[in-house]
């Protein structure tokens, strides 16, 4: 034994088990977000419970989503004893006012595990899902009952409808989007010549001549859109059957989509999964955010952090560049270098006043009175939006760009720099062409810490930015393609919007993992593509010996 | 090999060595260095020789290093660095007011001890100093690229992978790079500073061949520790001692007839 602590494998056995702690707290972190995540998009199966309430026997049919066990003491008895309490989702919001009830084990008179059979879960635009079952349809004025060709002409017009609402929300969006656009941007004009005198009538019948084609244009795709308002509407609808004898006239407008959990098979449950998650990573959110998908968060997320990136770098490095070759050793050297370290441990909120208080209101405020003058009073750039965002995080994460390149810089061997100044270079071409290229994995290092940290924080954010929803991509088909001046939307924020701020918690909460899940796959995935390309440059670059 | 330099040994027995011959490349006056407080070299003034190898030997920590970076101004890059004193190349003041540093240093080019190619291509490396000359013509840097590699002796080896790595080649090879690089922008002077210290004795060999070779086109000066090598490859050779210039001759009578004691002291084995 003795011997065993003399050879020091008592270390050894110490810090491998704590590299096997990290690892199990890692692991299970990502498993935990991924199974509660991936539960999200999993067709569950729709029970059939008798429960006992007030006396009286109810059906109540929903999905068993959670359970709790703690002991109580029983007010007869006097005697502890074990409570189990159930979750069941049973849906139905306008009827029940509520998607989510807890039901104590002794309530239940029925078994827990009696499957509905045929029951159908209908996901609505409002409202949220449905359970029950399918009894009739209305589709063209026909009623259709016969349960074989109920479901397949419901399905039928599900895809129609939905078709339609797309084409609508295609030309809503985009062509009357544009048109918006090219009318605020003839207004701006008029304004402009206005504020310079210059706005002859010449100018004016110019204007108003675009204004009225515009306006023409408008009115066309406003008739298209009333023509598919007209056929959604007249899309029909279905009744269906819900716990407790009661029936519900849904309008298949209204459907999203709809599925017999109970009936599938393994192939079919693995292609919902699938289909859900698309619409999950695809989709607009809806219901305040708490159902539908995540797309504009992701886009912002990515679109942000790019552009983070991209003013960081050069900031980083510049002074990264001045500190380590051409600053003299001295105490205001030191100085800044511990303040650049301390920089990186100031509250990230902190970086969100500063960046609301100065880039927001000072420099964008600036920028409105020096450039977009004619759109005052509302502001362009004096308010919270992309590129202050961007910049507030390029700021958070400049310390560690610094340091890490600085890191880098140190690392090239003096006699490479020798090398370069031998041959008649001068110092800022031996840093140029020789030591900068040698340091770019050590700067990639630093990106990439950067991007973790600005893609995972929140709190300065939600001050320079970020919004619950944003009507607009802060990147579209419209130029200048990225809109610096738009508020975007944040997966990491809209993870605390979702899980604290909406009024359905407990609906939303598997969306909450699902999205923090996909914000980690994110992060990795950025990441990986920075580590794919400081290790090229690693390899291209390895240092001497 | 082995024959080859045997004829280069023979080559300077015919010749008679003496200064008051030869053309002087680099003239040095009272010339002074501190480090800070501390004075590394003293006093010292020599004559370098156009077209002739000068060797530098001494014990470690002689100043002998410190010497040849002050040909190219390498010194100028560390702050406590200190100097006064008269150095002159062809007549022209190298530590004037209005010198262009990088100008001399294409006048005066060197090889470092350890071989330090850039993390680039063989071609890449070698028209590097070219490149910073705004030369962008592409068969003017493919003669400069074969001359100099040519020159350096590794033409044959590397003509077919011009564009691979410099870092995959030998040791050997990198340095022979290095002074193909150093010498394809054409210097005047070569400054070589234990070039082959890190080197096996074959590679050492080749490039005790080169500097034979070079000194028809440039004047070569050159630190060693290696007093074998400083007897080869050498025509005069000047034996430092703690910032003192000791003895500088012709290399034949330094090593067979020292004056000072030291030297003799030194290249018997004394000390070193």
């Amino acid at each position: 034994m003795k011997d065993w602590f003399n050879k020091g494998e008592h270390w050894i056995w110490m810090s491998s088990s704590m590299v096997s702690i990290s690892v199990v707290l890692v692991m299970g972190l990502i498993g935990m977000i991924a199974y509660k995540g991936a539960l999200h998009f999993w067709p569950h199966a729709v029970y059939e419970y008798q429960v006992q309430h007030n006396g009286q026997i109810e059906t109540v049919i929903g999905e068993l989503r959670d359970y709790k066990t703690r002991d109580i003491t029983d007010s007869q008895t006097g005697k502890e004893r074990e409570l189990t309490q159930y979750l069941i989702k049973i849906g139905n919001r306008d009827v029940y006012g509520i998607d989510f009830r807890w039901i104590n084990d002794s309530d239940f008179t029925s078994g827990m595990d009696t499957l509905s059979k045929n029951a159908i879960v209908i996901e609505r635009y409002e409202y949220g899902n449905v359970y029950g079952h399918l009894v009739s349809a209305n589709i063209g004025g026909q009623k259709i009952v016969d349960s074989d060709v109920l479901l397949d002409e419901f399905k039928k017009q599900v895809e129609q409808s939905s078709e339609t609402r797309d084409k609508i929300r295609s030309i809503e969006k985009y062509d009357i989007g544009a048109i918006n656009y090219a009318i605020e941007q003839l207004r701006f004009e008029e304004k402009k010549l206005r504020l310079k005198d210059a706005f002859t009538p010449e100018e004016a019948k110019r204007i108003e001549a675009e204004r009225a084609k515009l306006q023409a244009r408008f009115h066309e795709y406003q008739d298209q859109t009333a023509i598919l308002y007209k056929q959604l509407n007249a899309s029909g609808d279905v009744t269906v059957e819900i716990a407790g004898g009661k029936t519900l006239t849904i309008p298949i407008k209204k459907v999203v989509d709809f599925w017999l959990p109970n009936n599938m098979n393994l192939m079919e449950k693995l292609g919902f999964f699938g289909h859900t998650l698309g619409n999950f990573l695809l989709d607009d959110p809806r219901e305040a955010n708490t159902e539908g998908g995540i797309f504009p968060a992701m886009i912002g997320t990515i679109t942000m952090v790019l552009l983070m990136t991209i003013l960081v770098t050069p900031m980083g490095v510049i002074a990264a560049i001045y500190m380590r070759e051409y600053a003299k050793d001295g105490p205001l050297l030191r100085m800044v270098r511990i303040s650049i370290n301390n920089l990186a441990g100031v509250p990230s909120i902190v970086f969100g006043i500063f960046g609301l208080g100065f880039f927001v209101y000072i420099l964008g405020g600036s920028i409105d009175e020096l450039f977009y003058g004619y759109a005052l009073p509302s502001p362009t750039f004096g308010t919270p939006g992309l590129l202050w965002a961007a910049l507030t995080m390029a700021l958070l994460t400049l310390p560690v760009v610094i340091v890490s390149t600085e890191e880098g810089l140190s690392r090239i061997p003096r006699s490479l720099r020798e090398g370069g100044l031998a041959l008649g270079a001068t110092k800022s071409e031996t840093i140029m062409k020789i030591v900068l290229p040698m340091a770019t994995p050590a700067i990639m290092t630093g990106l990439i810490l950067a991007i973790a940290r600005a893609a995972g924080e929140v709190a300065p954010l939600m001050l320079v930015g970020v919004v619950k929803l944003a009507p607009e991509l802060p990147v579209d088909s419209i130029t200048p393609f990225v809109h610096l001046d738009r508020k975007f939307m944040h997966l990491g924020f809209h993870i605390y919007d979702v899980g604290f701020q909406s009024p359905n918690v407990e609906a939303s909460q598997p969306l909450v993992y699902a999205t923090s899940l996909l914000l980690v796959v994110i992060i990795v995935g950025l990441n990986l593509g920075a580590i794919t390309i400081r290790n090229r440059l690693r390899e291209k670059y390895k240092a001497l010996d | 090999m082995s024959e080859k330099n045997l004829s280069i040994s023979l080559d300077r027995e015919d010749r008679v060595m003496s200064l008051e011959n030869e053309k002087i490349a680099i003239q040095v006056k009272d010339w002074n260095l501190y480090y800070g407080k501390k004075q590394a070299l003293n006093n010292i003034t020599m004559d370098v020789p156009e077209h002739r190898v000068t060797a530098f030997i001494g014990p470690s920590g002689c100043g002998k290093s410190t010497l040849l970076r002050c040909f190219n101004r390498m010194n100028d890059l560390i702050d406590i660095v200190k100097v006064d004193g008269e150095m002159t190349l062809h007549g022209d003041d190298m530590y004037a007011k209005n010198m262009d540093v990088a100008s001399l240093r294409r006048r005066v080019g060197m090889v470092f001890q350890k071989p330090n190619p850039f993390p680039k291509s063989i071609y890449e490396n070698v028209c590097y100093g070219l490149r910073l000359q705004g030369i962008t013509d592409k068969n003017t840097l493919d003669e400069s690229v074969e001359w100099a590699l040519k020159g350096a002796g590794l033409w044959d080896e590397v003509k077919d992978r011009l564009d691979e790595n410099a870092l995959g080649m030998s040791g050997g090879q990198q340095q022979r790079l290095c002074i193909a690089r150093a010498i394809a922008i054409k210097p005047e002077v070569l400054l070589l500073d234990e070039p082959t210290s890190a080197l096996d004795p074959i590679s050492t060999l080749a490039i005790e061949e080169l500097i034979f070779e070079l000194k028809k086109d440039f004047t070569i000066l050159i630190v060693t520790h290696n007093m074998q090598q400083a007897a080869r490859v050498s025509d005069y050779t000047a034996f430092m001692y703690m910032g003192d210039l000791i003895e500088y001759t012709d290399t034949d009578s330094l090593f067979t007839n020292p004056q000072v004691k030291r030297t003799e002291d030194y290249i018997t084995g004394r000390y070193g």
